[in-house]
This record gives structure tokens, sequence and C-alpha cells, in this order.
């Protein structure tokens, strides 16, 4: 069942791009094409603008808010091929940081799992992706894969930090050390998964293939602590693919079409328990995907303008799982 | 960018949007000759594969051709939704033929590719165009005035728009318009443009302005537009683009002035009518906005003119140029650097020539490098304004709380005066909620939790349960809830005493008969006997008044009568035995003392040879763990019940544990689903969960829900019945336990999820969950935002690197969320004189001290939870201290009519809210953040003891806080502050200061003692406010008391005499001690403020403990949580007694270890430090008493080498990883006595550094 709780005026004055919540669900940081980022406080129903964001000369296409652990910070990303890192201080929002070190638009903003420190993936249409990581007293370096798409990269996004199984079963002895990797998704149809090796470089790990035209995001789904690895993608082509890797060394991906949509699918994102995926496409329709018993995955909801349901066949098909 | 290019000199033409690889044909162009010039001529197809970074395009086929081109298209006629079929290449030539040629035979290398051709046209043909709405119809344009309509499916006949235009001309272009379909355009290098209807065959207008210098080389339709198209003039005169609208066909709605000479080429992208192509004779390729006659992009290109253009249809980004150099070019318009491409041909280059000497100039070359310029120039920008296809109109996400937002932008319309068109910029927050059936039965247990109604609860999953096993479960759980729960436990598996009794004096000779070792009958029959005969002993003894004759005679009895009647009950026990009369022997020997009494048993069983002996032996030694460790697995049932029967509290858990794991380790899958019942059995949360994940697949909402309801009801259980500790969650609880609180939270029920997240644990999973559902709640939080509770904050200073970065983000992630509490301890800042500055008394000073068995991980330490167990007591009510805390009467000594009460309130003190006392602001200059990070709910007690504080702060010097609430921060410092840690808090030799007894000289113990006496005075309230720290291991339950006598017939004349060292304990000292000695820590206020205190004062009088004091300590709660920490500090001084050497190869770990400990002592710069190194070194013998006994299991063993391995590389976070491992894994109460030290030790090493 999906249920509307809270319409947010956002007042942009062009198209949003993006909207976000904080880790809390408490905040929204929206992000438009009239330049702007706004963040509204939401709770219990309201809205309440916190923080009007000006900064960007060219229209915002993604926010990102990092963990709470190192404050409020939230990433902007626009086609002014800057990167914005706007912090909350005294209760006032400013401009902790740009980053200028891209030729083109910047379509994506991640931030890495807290565990790792305050890191920021950046795909941009240059084809690269630069990765700031926070060295400490106000200093941000930068890391860049060049060639990462050609003709650009159109999304990113992190692998959960505890590496699959590990919570439990990790073999004694061996290091607890996490293994960086994130997806990006580019006009060159692609899916590529990078991981970072011990001398800290970038190094394209895999590379997916099954999109027959431009990828427009990846999403690398939440741990839940099963041993799978799972990614979605969408594309310029209509079609959703949910990708899952079962081996621990993360080599053997395979790809299962979710659905073919008529139009470009432009946003997936994952449920925080990693079970929904949400789909967001050209036509401007929002559709809720479940995984069935037998892995298919069924359409639970229409969302439409925010109203929906899910339908009772799934609903009832949990309950015989049982 | 430039992506590929290729050294042709031809016509282009992509292919169709539908296809997928992209490929590019090129047709040899018929006007240019290239460098060689040959005429041969040839038709190619190239992919498009932009995964290859190089520049060069993949050639995948060559078709040699008699034909030079003007003109190539590539029709998706044919061509089917997946683009199987490639569609049609249909190519103008210079004798006026049409040729089709199907691409996918050439792509495959066929002979025979033409589909047709068609020489109707006079002269070359120029224009070619496809119909987008029937894609079978071509038009074509060539000389006089020709124009033809073909129809691809049927070739032969073309049609004509219309009659000939007069005078002939040449049609260099044509152009289907793209909203109407059967509207044509054509244009001429003259300068007019025509626009035809076909459904009249006529033409309908004709579009030219009045300059007479216009020469058409380019037309396009607007692509959303129906009445608006470009054309381009050719003439260096008048370069320029005119917009028309036929609307307003009198002059050009727009004019294009961009280029400095004549435009050759323009080509409009379908994907964003805002973008247009135009190259001309200055060697510009332009993109510009034909709606405003913007330039937004102009590509860097060489000298050379362009001939030709085109937009890739599929990859909106991307477009070819062919130009006279011989050259086309595949370009992205969303710029990008090419260094990387430049380095590649770099590399090519060195490697080509190497470092060698090309050139003989006897140099070896340097190694080339690219000029600095170059890479500046190499950045190649992007468009001015994004290109429609980039701009994201619709969006959602989900976030916490199963929230999804959502956006959508109604599709931009197509011309620009509707762009103002009013639109609502919404973003929609909804719930999304999937699992109702896991919700309402998560409401159901919430219900039950909070109303109590356990056993209803219970009853009705019975009676709902579809399987023998799960009502087995729930009957199991019920049972924890009802009175005699070990008699419960047994009927459920299925013995029955008063049965057993019936059925013993029927059937008693079956039990010589029954074979299995311990089979049920025996056992249990057995035990009917002995109350049988319990009773008729005590039946008969009253009436055995009789006479009986005392034979002295030689034989056996005569013997024994001798012996008897000189009291020599050896030999008379001996005898006995000899005569095989083993009752006689056992009765004498009990006459005759324990020790006789034990070394006959024991003969006794060495000679008895019986089937049952094992049970029986068991039964008499008390030696269950024999039982349960041996019997056969199939009779689990039975040794369940013997363990339920006879064992005592203590040692009950553990057996019950012992019994489970050997079912959950036999891979037999029914008996391993039966280890639950032991785990229930033991009270054993973890286990039980880590059994029921093995069992059942838990990835289920429902079956976690299944899971939860069993270990929500376990635990109530054991806090009734155990008194357990509830902060005791293991890493597996917690782990599920969070699943389960997210599972909700993700429904929406956030709520609920905080209601079943274990209150009391530092699990930082929990912790973390916890901050994020009460923040998610939308509760607003007291005082400002900023604290982050879970978390340290971690700095981040504006751009500038200036002296605000004072807190710099280490890189080891393990230190980050230290919270600021474990620094504060260091500042000891407090004197007697001056008793308002107390409050460096730190009940936190080492959470993992304080908490006993249960150390928080390094990470995620609330910075308010200063003692768990006190918060453990108060959950959640918010309020004032004394409101909470049952009053605690005023001990004499005690009466104080000194300020303290704000010095004892610990924890209180250094968290006021206006810091007036300067001491103690000075003390905690970060004050403000922690006062408002203790507002946090749930940690209401330090929430009330601010206010508490608070007030006396402001006017210490004159008003004293009245008695009651004083009463209250006194409490608050007594379970603020358990023993172990107000050892660590107090400053050594401070007057007044009173250490924990092992910190002492053996002299000052007396304080110990002198406490001691104060007991019973002391007991009543003392019970109330320390229950769970300090008594839980003794049971509450009223069925099973402390003094838990298993069954009298033989055990208990055998057991009286050893005595049981937990009920003698209770009788010999009326208080447990462990109260006592944090009592001991309160004394101090009042000896600062100059009442004289006996207990201190007095010089040593009486030295040493009684033993009443130091044996409990020892024996007396085995794995309690508290007190065996404190125990352990208090045995010490017993265990040095005897020690064997430790085993060769465990002698590493200590070793290591103490090494370590000396290796932080030395850097460990403040006292606090120093204080808890040390004592953590004394408290490590624990660990090496044990590796000398050889009594721990080797995993542990095992697992302690890790770290010790780990240590010597200094890998202290990986030595914590598997410290973590073995406190999951292994048994609570074998590691429970060293594990936190190490685990403090590793922690400060790692913090440290050394």
């Amino acid at each position: 069942m999906v249920s509307v709780i809270n319409t947010v005026d956002t007042s942009h004055e062009d198209m949003i791009h993006d909207a976000q919540m904080d880790y809390y669900g408490t905040r929204l940081a929206t992000c438009s094409s009239d330049r702007s980022v706004k963040i509204f406080d939401v709770r219990n129903g309201g809205q309440i603008l916190i923080a009007d964001l000006r900064g960007h000369e060219g229209p915002v296409w993604q926010v990102a808010w990092a963990h709470p652990m190192y404050g409020n910070i939230l990433a902007s990303c626009s086609y002014d091929r800057k990167v914005i890192i706007w912090r909350e201080e005294n209760g006032t929002w400013e401009k902790s940081h740009e980053h200028a070190g891209h030729d083109s638009s910047v379509n994506s903003v991640c931030w890495a799992p807290h565990d790792y420190g305050l890191i920021l993936a950046c795909g941009s249409s240059d084809g690269a992706i630069s990765l700031l990581m926070y060295t400490g007293e106000g200093q941000w370096e930068v890391k860049k894969i060049n060639n990462a798409h050609t003709i650009g990269c159109n999304a990113v996004s992190w692998a959960p930090a505890v590496v699959p199984g590990s919570l439990i079963d990790q073999p004694s002895g061996q290091k607890p050390n996490y293994i960086k990797r994130f997806a990006s998704g580019g006009c060159d149809n692609l899916i590529k998964l990078w991981k970072e090796e011990e001398d800290g470089q970038w190094k394209e790990e895999q590379k997916l293939e099954a999109h027959s035209d431009w990828v427009r995001d990846v999403a690398w789904a939440p741990s839940i602590g099963l041993p799978t690895s799972t990614i979605a993608s969408c594309s310029q082509d209509g079609r959703v693919f949910i990708w899952t890797c079962d081996d621990a060394s993360g080599n053997t991906w395979s790809p299962k079409l979710l659905h073919k949509f008529n139009d470009v699918v432009w946003h997936v994102s994952w449920s925080i328990t990693a079970n929904i995926l949400a789909v967001s496409g050209g036509d401007n329709k929002v559709t809720l995907w479940k995984e069935s018993v037998d892995g298919q995955w069924v359409c639970i909801s229409d969302v439409n303008k925010g109203q929906g349901s899910v339908s009772a066949s799934v609903t009832e098909g949990q309950q015989n799982e049982q | 960018m430039k992506l590929k290019e290729v050294d042709r000199t031809a016509m282009q033409a992509w292919s169709p949007a539908q296809n997928h690889p992209i490929y590019l044909a090129t047709g040899t162009s018929a006007q240019q000759l290239d460098a060689t010039f040959s005429t041969n001529a040839s038709l190619e197809i190239f992919e498009l594969d932009l995964s290859d970074p190089s520049l060069d395009m993949k050639s995948c086929a060559t078709f040699s051709s008699s034909h030079r081109y003007h003109k190539l298209i590539w029709g998706p006629y044919k061509m089917d939704s997946k683009g199987d079929v490639s569609g049609v290449l249909i190519a103008g030539g210079e004798n006026g033929n049409i040729i089709l040629y199907d691409p996918s035979k050439i792509i495959a290398g066929d002979k025979e590719v033409v589909i047709a051709q068609n020489d109707k046209h006079t002269g070359p043909v120029r224009a070619l165009d496809v119909n987008i709405f029937q894609t079978n119809l071509v038009a074509s344009g060539a000389n006089e005035s020709e124009i033809y309509i073909w129809d691809l499916n049927n070739f032969a006949t073309p049609m004509t728009p219309g009659a000939k235009t007069q005078p002939p001309e040449d049609i260099s272009c044509i152009a289907w318009n793209r909203q109407v379909q059967h509207i044509l355009a054509s244009a001429s290098p003259s300068g007019r443009a025509t626009v035809w209807d076909l459904r009249k065959n006529e033409p309908i207008i004709k579009v030219s302005d009045h300059s007479n210098r216009m020469h058409c080389s380019g037309l396009a339709w607007h692509p959303d537009i129906a009445t608006q198209m470009v054309l381009a003039s050719e003439d260096d005169r008048l370069p320029v683009i005119q917009m028309w609208d036929l609307r307003f066909a009198s002059s050009p709605l727009r004019v294009l002035e961009n280029h400095a000479r004549g435009i050759l080429a323009i080509a409009w992208s379908m994907a964003d009518p805002e973008l247009l192509l135009s190259c001309g004779k200055d060697a510009k390729i332009l993109c510009s906005n034909p709606n405003t006659g913007e330039v937004l992009y102009e590509l860097p290109t060489n000298t050379q003119w362009c001939f030709d253009i085109q937009w890739c249809p599929r990859n909106p980004a991307v477009l070819s140029a062919a130009s006279f150099d011989g050259r086309i070019s595949v370009y992205s318009i969303m710029g990008g650097s090419t260094d990387g491409l430049r380095q590649k041909q770099v590399d090519k280059l060195s490697s080509s020539f190497g470092n060698l000497d090309p050139f003989g100039t006897g140099q070896p070359l340097p190694p080339l490098q690219i000029p600095q310029q170059t890479a500046q120039h190499s950045i190649v920008l992007p468009l001015k304004k994004p290109p429609k296809w980039i701009r994201r109109p619709v969006g959602a996400s989900f976030s916490f709380g199963g929230k999804l937002v959502t956006f959508e932008n109604v599709r931009m319309p197509s011309h620009q005066g509707a762009e103002q068109q009013q639109q609502q910029h919404h973003v929609f927050i909804s719930q999304v909620v999937t699992e109702k059936e896991f919700l309402s039965r998560s409401d159901q247990l919430q219900q039950a939790v909070q109303s109590q109604g356990f056993i209803n609860y219970c009853q009705k999953k019975i009676d709902a349960s579809q399987t023998e096993f799960e009502k087995n479960v729930w009957s199991f759980l019920k049972v924890n809830f009802e009175d005699d729960s070990r008699g419960k436990y047994l009927e459920l598996l299925g013995y029955r005493k008063e049965d057993l009794g019936k059925k013993a004096l029927k059937d008693s000779d079956q039990v010589a008969q029954s074979d299995g070792e311990e089979s049920p009958a025996a056992e249990e029959q057995l035990l009917g006997e002995h109350i049988k005969e319990e009773k008729e002993e005590s039946e008969f003894l009253p009436s055995s008044g009789g006479t009986f004759n005392i034979s002295v005679s030689g034989d056996i009895d005569g013997l024994i009568t001798q012996a008897l009647l000189t009291g020599n009950f050896e030999s008379a026990v001996d005898l006995c035995l000899h005569d095989n009369r083993m009752a006689d022997a056992i009765i004498l020997a009990i006459a005759g003392g324990q020790e006789l009494l034990a070394r006959t048993q024991k003969k006794y069983f060495a000679k008895s040879q019986s089937k049952i002996t094992r049970l029986i032996t068991a039964v008499v030694m008390k030696n269950w763990k024999e039982i349960v460790e041996s019997c056969d697995l199939k009779n689990w049932r039975e040794a369940l019940a013997a363990v339920l029967t006879y064992a005592k509290p203590d040692e009950f858990s553990a057996l019950c544990d012992l019994l489970g794991t050997r079912l959950e380790n036999e891979g037999d899958s029914p008996l391993q689903t039966q280890a639950c019942l032991c785990y229930i059995c033991a009270g054993n949360v973890e286990k039980l969960v880590a059994c029921w994940t093995k069992a059942q697949d838990g990835s289920h909402p429902l079956s976690l829900q299944d899971l939860i309801e069993k270990v929500v009801i376990l635990r109530k259980a054991v806090q009734l019945t155990q008194a357990m500790d509830t902060s005791t969650v293991g890493v597996l609880l917690a782990a599920k336990m969070s699943q389960y609180a997210n599972l909700l939270a993700a429904q929406g029920s956030i709520a609920a999820a905080l209601a079943f997240l274990p209150d009391n644990t530092n699990q930082p999973n929990i912790v973390q969950l916890r901050d994020r559902l009460c923040r998610a709640q939308g509760e607003p939080v007291a005082g400002h935002e900023s604290p982050k509770i879970p978390y340290e904050k971690q700095q981040l200073p504006k751009g500038r690197p200036g002296p605000v970065g004072h807190h710099q983000m280490p890189r080891v992630q393990t230190q980050q969320y230290y919270p600021h509490v474990r620094i504060a301890p260091t500042v000891t800042t407090w004197s007697n004189k001056t008793p308002t500055a107390l409050p460096s008394h730190p009940p936190a000073a080492s959470p993992s001290d304080t908490q006993g068995e249960n150390p928080p991980p390094p990470g995620f330490i609330m910075h308010g939870n200063v003692n768990p167990n006190a918060a453990g007591q108060l959950p959640t009510s918010p309020g004032h201290m004394h409101t909470q805390v049952p009053p605690y009467p005023q001990p004499q000594p005690y009466q104080p009519a000194q300020p303290y009460p704000f010095g004892t309130g610990g924890s209180a003190m250094y968290r006021p809210q206006q810091p007036v006392a300067p001491p103690t602001s000075n003390a905690y200059p970060n004050t403000p953040y922690i006062s408002s990070a203790s507002s946090y709910s749930g940690q209401s007690q330090l929430y009330a003891a601010q206010h508490q504080a608070s007030s006396p702060t402001s006017s210490p010097a004159t008003s004293f806080p009245p008695p009651p609430s004083s009463g209250a921060s006194f409490q608050h410092g007594g379970p603020g502050a358990p023993p172990s840690s107000s050892a660590y808090a107090l400053p050594p030799g401070t007057t007044g200061t009173l250490p924990a007894a092992s910190e002492l000289p053996a002299s000052q113990r007396t304080e110990n003692h002198s406490v001691q006496d104060q007991a019973p005075m002391l007991e009543g309230p003392q019970n109330g406010w320390n229950d769970p720290p300090a008594l839980n291991r003794v049971p509450k339950k009223k069925k099973m008391p402390e003094n838990f006598m298993p069954p009298v017939p033989i055990t208990s004349p055998i057991m009286n005499p050893l005595g049981d060292p937990q009920s003698q304990m209770l009788q010999q000292q009326p208080s447990p001690p462990i109260p006592l000695s944090s009592q001991s820590s309160f004394p101090q206020p009042h000896l600062s403020g100059g009442q004289p205190f006996h207990g201190i004062q007095q010089p040593l009088g009486q030295t040493g403990m009684p033993p009443s004091f130091s044996k409990p300590n020892i024996e007396g709660a085995p794995g309690a949580p508290i007190g065996n920490t404190f125990q352990h500090v208090q045995s010490l001084p017993t265990k040095k007694i005897t020690k064997k050497p430790i085993p060769d190869e465990h002698l590493i770990l200590k070793t290591t270890f103490e090494d370590l400990i000396q290796r932080c002592l030395s850097s460990a710069t403040d006292p606090q430090t120093k204080r808890k190194l040390d004592d953590a070194s004394k408290r490590l013998e624990f660990l090496y008493d044990k590796l000398r006994e050889q009594t721990l299991s080797p995993t542990i063993t095992s697992g302690l080498h890790s770290i010790a391995r780990s240590i010597e590389t200094r890998n202290y976070s990986e030595g914590l990883t598997m410290h973590t491992h073995i406190v999951s894994t292994s048994n609570f109460s074998e590691t429970s006595a060293f594990m936190p030290v190490l685990k403090v030790v590793l922690t400060q090493a790692n913090k440290l550094g050394v």
C-alpha cells in the first residue's frame, strides 16, 4: 500500500531533478534546473524550508546526504561541472567545498558507506569518475578515473560496506578490511564495477553488458546480511536489469530482466531493506517491484502521483511463502 | 570531444535509432577525390564501440562498389522493434541512380547486397529523405527540379509530389515534415524552398527571401513544431541560417548569423529541438539553438571544412562530421577531456620508437611528453545549455521508514511559449507498506509484551501452531511464566512425577529389564523408587522399635558387628563391600563420615556394573555434565529431564546449553531443532537465535517474525526467572533484533521498531538504529539539533585550512566513534575542600568495565549513556531521580551535613546545563555538547540528573539540598558507579577516596570490612536499587530459590555435609558482598566533608577479610555479569597461592598480552588509563589461570592465539574483530572473566597506537 503522507511544494522554478531524504527521513533535499538546492524539514507531515542553496551555475542534477556522523552534509552536482559540498554549521547551511575537477556536467554523486570515511564518488559526462576523500583540515584529496565511460558517466552507486556474509562467518585471522567497490553506469551502455586496489588506485573490476543504450542509473542494493550482491540498473532502452553475484570473489554477475518499459527508465532506488525496487521512467510513472518466491520480479504497485496500492496477489503470495 | 575517426572521404549515414549496436555507413563521396585520386569506390560499415577508448572505429564490412555517392541515408524500413534486421541503406549516385542496399548482408559479407536500383533521375541524386511515419516512403531530389517519392514496397515506379517547379533547378535538399506525414519540403541552391502537400499533390508554399543570395545547402524541419523549418545558405555573402514559420512566410522568423562563411550542411537534433548543428566554409562546426540563435557549442575541429554532418539517431550526444581532408570524425557534444586519448597516442609513439635513436643523432630521445599547453587545450567544454536528454524528469527514492519520495515533471512542452506554463514542482512523500501480516503479528507481540499477558500469548500460539515442534517450542516458552517451571518442563517432556511413582510400584521388575543405559523408564522409575524408598523409610523408621540380636560370630556378620562395636567404620564398610552388601556399606559409611562415604561410593561404583550405574553415579556425584555430555542424543529428552530434575540453578543453564549444543552439532535436522528447546530451558537467548537461524530461513519477514516472537518471550521469561542482566544482548541477537526493527521501520512502524529494540545494549547496530528511529519519529529533540548521539561528530571545516580544523578526521575507523565522555575522566579536578567540584568521578571512565561482561564495542558509545545498568533500571520514564528510585534510608554514619549531593550525583555533575560552578565547566569544556546529548530520550536518568544538579549548583555555598533529594543523588551515585569502575574513577591516595579492595594495600581492606558491618542495615534498600547488576544470579523465582535443593532421597544425606556453598554463604553472610563494596565508594564525600568515618581512620586494626567475605565472591555467582568482574578483583590474592605453570604452547599468550600492557603503560599518559591497564594486567591472571588449568576450549585458545598474533603485527582492529568473534561464539561463562578486560587492553593499544 502506498499512500501519500506529505506533499511538499518546493517552489522550484524549473524541473526538479532529484529529491532525497536524509538518513533519518526527516529532511528533504531537492534540486532543480533552476540551479538551486533546497532543504526542507518534513517532520510530521510538515514542510519548513530550511535552506535555499545557491552556488551552482547550471541545473543541479543530484543531491546526496552524507552520513550524520560527519555532521549535516549534502553534496550536489550540476551541469556547471561542479560538485559542491554543503554543510550546516550553527544552523546555517553554507558551501563547504567546491570541486571543479570535471570538464563536463557532473551527473551523479554518491557518498561511500560511512565506514570508509567521508568519500564522495562523482560521475561526469566527461567520462571520468572522481573520488573526493576528506583528509581532515578542510582538505579533500581527489582521485580520478579517466575514461571510465566514454561520452559520460550517468550514475554511481557504492557497494555496501558489509562484505556479504562477513558478519558472522568471517574466518579467523582474516582482515576485516572492507573492499571498497562501487558501480557506475554510462553512455557506453555499460555498467562498470570499480574496486580499490591495495595501492589505493581504482581499477575496473567488471564490465556488465546487457543494456543496448545509455545506462541511466545503477543502484547497489543495501546489504541485508546475505552473501549475495545485487545491483539494479536501468537504461534509455527501457530495460531494468537486476544483477546478482553469489560468489565471494565478486566476479560472476548474472543479469535478470526485471521489465522492459516503453520509455527511458531514469532512476532505480532500493528500499532500505533491499527487497523493493522503485523504478521511475520517462512515462512519469513510478512502479514498485518485489521479487516473488520463484525469483520473478513482480510489480506490486503503480505509484501514480503518489497514489497506489499493492496488488493483492503478491501479498497473498507472501503468505503462502510461510 | 572527438571520440573516433576514420580516414575516408565519404558520405555517411548512421544506423537508425532502433539499431543496436550503432553503425556508421560510409560511401565514397562523388564530389571529392581523396589524396590518392583513386576512382575506386566502396561502401563500408563501422561499428561505434564506445567501450573501446581508442580513436579507431571498428570496421564491420567493406563492399566494393562501382558507384560513388552524393547522398547516403539509412532507413529503418522493415526493421522490427528489436532492430534485428538492419533496415535499408539508400544511396544517391552520380548518374541519377538510387540504390538500395541491405546493410545486414553487407555486414554478413554477402556478395549480393543490392536490394534494388533505379536510375530514373537525371543527374546526381543529392537529396534523399525517409518519411519517419511511413518508413517505406523515400523522397529523392536531383537535377531538373526532379522530385520522386519512392515506395520501397513497390520500388519500380516512383510518384511525384506535383508538377515540377519552374524554372528547372537542382534539388539540393529534401525533407519530410517531422509532424505531418504528407508534407515534404525541397530546396535548391538557387535559393528557394518549396513545401509540398502530397495529398493535394502540389506545392503549397514557396519560401524565399528577397535577397537572392540564399543558396540553400541545408533544409530541416523543426522536430516538434510542424510549421517551422530552417534553411542554410552556402553563399559566403550570406552565411546564414534562416528559421521560417510557414504561418508567417513573408520573412524569416529568425536569422542565425554565426558563421563567417557559407554553410555547407546542417543537422537538427531529434532528441532536443534546441540543438542545431551547422558546418561551414569557415571551418567551424557550431551547435546553436535555432529558437534563440545562441551558439551553444563550437566543436573543436581542424582547419578543414566539413561537408556533411549527422546526428547519431540512437546516441543523442554523438555526431559525425565528414571533412574535406578525407576524414570522418565522430564527436560527443558533452565535452570531456581527451587527455586519456592523447596519452594513448603518446604511449603508442613512445612504444614504437622506444627510447632508441631513430634519427641517428647519437642521443637517445627523451621520453615523449605532452606540452602543458596541449593539456589545457585538450579540455573540451560541453554545451552551454544542458541537452534535453540529460534532464531527468522523474524520480523515486526510498528513504528510512519505508518512505518513498517521488517527483515528476510534466513533459517539457514542445514550443517555447509553453515553457512559462505554470508547473507545479511538487515532491510527494509516501508511506509504502508491503508486509501487512508481519505488521499485525508484530503488533500482537507488542501488545502481549505491554500487557504482560505472556501466558495467553503463548497459549494462542500453541493453539495456532501448525507443527508439533512449533507447539513444543511455545509450550516450553509458556512454562517459563508458570509456577513450577521445571516440573512443567518435565511434564512436557513426558514425565510426571506422580505417575512415575505409581508406575514404579507396579513395574519395578521392569527396571532390571530395561536396556538402554539411560533409558527414560529406567531413569525415571529409579527416581520413583527413590521417592518410594524415602517414603518407606520415613514410615518405617519411627516404628522400628523391636529388639534385635547383635551377633558377634566369626562370619562376616560377626566381623562387621565387631568392627562396628569397636567404632571401626572403615573396616566394617570394607567387610560389607567385600561381602557385596552394598546397602550396608553405604549406610555404614554415612555414619562413618564424609571421607569414608565418598570413598565407599567410589568403590561401589567401581564395583557395580549395572547398566544404570552411570545414571546413578551421575545422580549421586551430581555429575550431570557426564550425562549430558555422553548420553545418546536420541535420549536427549531424558537427559534434559534429568537436568531439569537435579541440576542446581547455577549449573542448570550451562547443562541445558551443553545438551543443546550437542543436539545442534548433530547433523540430523530433527535433533537440531530440538536444541531450541534446550536453549529455551536454559534461557539462552543468543543460542536460541543461532540455532533457529541455522534451522530456518530467516530472510523472510514472517519467518523473522517467528523467531522474534520466541526470542522476545524468552527474554521476558529470562528476565523474570533469572533476573538476567538485560544488557547482555549477544551479537547475533542484536543482529536479528536490529534486522527486525529495520523491517518494522521499513514498513513505517517506527514506534514499534523502537519498542522492540533491546533498550539496554551497546551493540553498535542497535544503538545506531535506535538513534535513527528516535530521530525519524520526528520528535522534537530537546535542546538544539547539533548532537549526533552515536557518532562522534566529525568536524568539517570550511574550504580553507585554518585553525578551525582541530578535529581531524581519523583515518582509523575504529576510533572515530569514541565519544567525548571517554576523554573527560582524565581530568580529575575534584578536591575534598570544594565539595561542589566533585564531578570528575566518572562512572563512564571505562565503559567496558562498568558494563561488566558486555563491554561496548569501541564504536557507538552513547555520549549520555554513562551507565547502562542504571539506564536499564530506569529505561524510559523521564523525571527526577528521587521519584524513580526507591528511597534510600540514610545510614547513620552517612547522615550528612555537607553539601555533597551533587558531588555524589556523579554523572549528573559533569553535564550541568549551565556551567555555573567554575571547576565544573573547566573540567568539561565540551559540556554544552554533552548536556544536549543527554537530553536524548532514553537517557532519562541523566536528563533528570541535570535538573537536579543545576539547582544546587547555582548556590553551592549556602543551599544544601534537603534530605530526600540528597538521598536521590546518593542513589544515583550508587547504581551509576558499579564497584569495579569506582576503583578507576578515584585518584589513589587522595584523602577520602576508597579504591576497590584490590587496589588497596591489604591493610586498608578493613574498610571493606567495616562497611560490611553495616550490611544488615543496608540490606533492604540495596536489593531495591541494585538488583540487576549485583544479584542477578540469585534467582528470584519462587520455585527456584537460591538454595534450591534437588530432590531429596539420595542427595540430601550426602549433600548436606558437603554443603551448598551458596546457601552456606547466604547463611553466614547476610548480605552479598558486591553491593557492599559498591557501597564503599560512597563514603568519600562525607569524608571529604570532614565527617570522621571510623572505617578509614581506624588504623588497620583488623586486617584481612573474613573468609565469608572472599569465598562467596569466588564461588557465589559464576557467570554473573557484574559480579564476575568484581569477584575476580577480590579473589586475586587467594588465587596466587598455588599455580601450575602455563603450558608452553600458551605461554606466548601471556607474554604477548603482558608485553602489550607494558607497552600501553609506557605510552599512556593519563593516570586513568594507567590504572585501567594495571587492573587489566591483574585481571588477565584469570585467563592465565584458565590456561594453567587447561580448561579453555580449543576454539577459544586458538582465538586467543589469533589475537596474540594480531597484537604482534600491531593490528589491533583485527584483534578486536577476533575478540568479538570469540565472545560471540564461545560460552559466556567461560570467557566472561577475562575477555572484557582483554578488549580494554586491545582498545587502549589501538588508541595509543603502541
